[in-house]
């Protein structure tokens, strides 16, 4: 738990890489198993240029840049994410990377508003997202 | 007739409940890299964005439905909203239930938004909401 949270405060940064095999662990633990995710040919065929991450991967995995401050997860009450671009995962074992930062943009009481970017490359990966956190 | 905004309010029957697990938890933490002590042993609770996995379950009622004649591999999920009351827990049976709260016909885009309620013994523990983008089927002229 952060011992002091006040408006402009940056979080962090959190940094993480998503290979094709962790693309298929998430199918895998989420159950979704969109063809997307694991083929090249269906991901093209609806005007993407290859296997890209799930959406909701990119949200959980982004999450971690509250959950590892506040320490809890329990402690997140909101989350809003619009997904404005798709992670492409090259087939390499390099895999690729995504950067995720927050910011406190507002503390009313025990409640902290934080605006989150991530970005891949030169994309923004998630538009307008935001987490609302018990910081006490 | 395909979904209209006459569709708002819909409501479908709860899913079969879905019991949440120690190793489905650590599977999930596992699948987004994330190693916070939270997610692990006897007080394990899940991820919060775990909720999604139960929600999109529920999203099936949407897409069976042949009224609305809606079809997954056309959809693009838009946007996210979690609201958290109580995290899910191992041990918990979660029962999710369906509505329709929005729709928007642009073209041959709908724009659905739909609302999970995720309860645990009756109580609200996660608001799942998505906005789904789907893509009409055109008739070649």
């Amino acid at each position: 738990m952060p011992e002091q949270v006040t408006v402009g405060q940056e979080l962090p940064e959190v940094r993480v890489t998503i290979t094709r095999a962790g693309v298929v662990r998430y199918s895998g633990a989420s159950t979704d198993f969109n063809e997307i995710h694991f083929s090249d040919r269906h991901a093209r065929a609806i005007g993407l240029p290859g296997v890209v991450a799930h959406g909701m991967w990119t949200m959980g995995a982004g999450l971690r840049v509250v959950t590892d401050w506040i320490g809890n997860p329990g402690g997140v009450l909101h989350y809003f994410v619009r997904f404005t671009r798709p992670v492409v995962v090259p087939d390499t074992d390099e895999g690729v990377e995504v950067v995720y930062n927050a910011t406190v943009t507002a503390v009313a009481g025990d409640v902290a508003t934080l605006a989150i970017t991530a970005r891949c490359g030169q994309d923004a990966v998630l538009g307008a997202a935001k987490a609302q956190v018990r910081i006490a | 007739m395909p979904i209209s905004p006459e569709h708002a309010g819909r409501t479908y029957p709860p899913a079969p409940a879905y019991r949440v697990s120690t190793a489905k938890i650590a599977e999930f933490a596992a699948a987004l890299g994330d190693t916070n002590p939270a997610y692990a042993g006897d007080d394990a609770i899940a991820p919060p964005t775990f909720a999604a996995v139960i929600a999109a379950h529920a999203w099936g009622a949407l897409f069976d439905d042949a009224e609305l004649g809606l079809a997954l591999h056309r959809t693009m999920h838009t946007d996210q909203t979690f609201e958290f009351t109580d995290p899910l827990r191992d041990g918990d049976d979660v029962v999710a239930t369906l509505r329709i709260e929005r729709v928007r016909n642009r073209g041959a885009l709908d724009m659905v938004t739909v609302v999970v309620d995720l309860t645990v013994d009756g109580r609200s523990a996660v608001t799942a909401r998505s906005t789904l983008m789907h893509t009409r089927e055109v008739a070649n002229a």
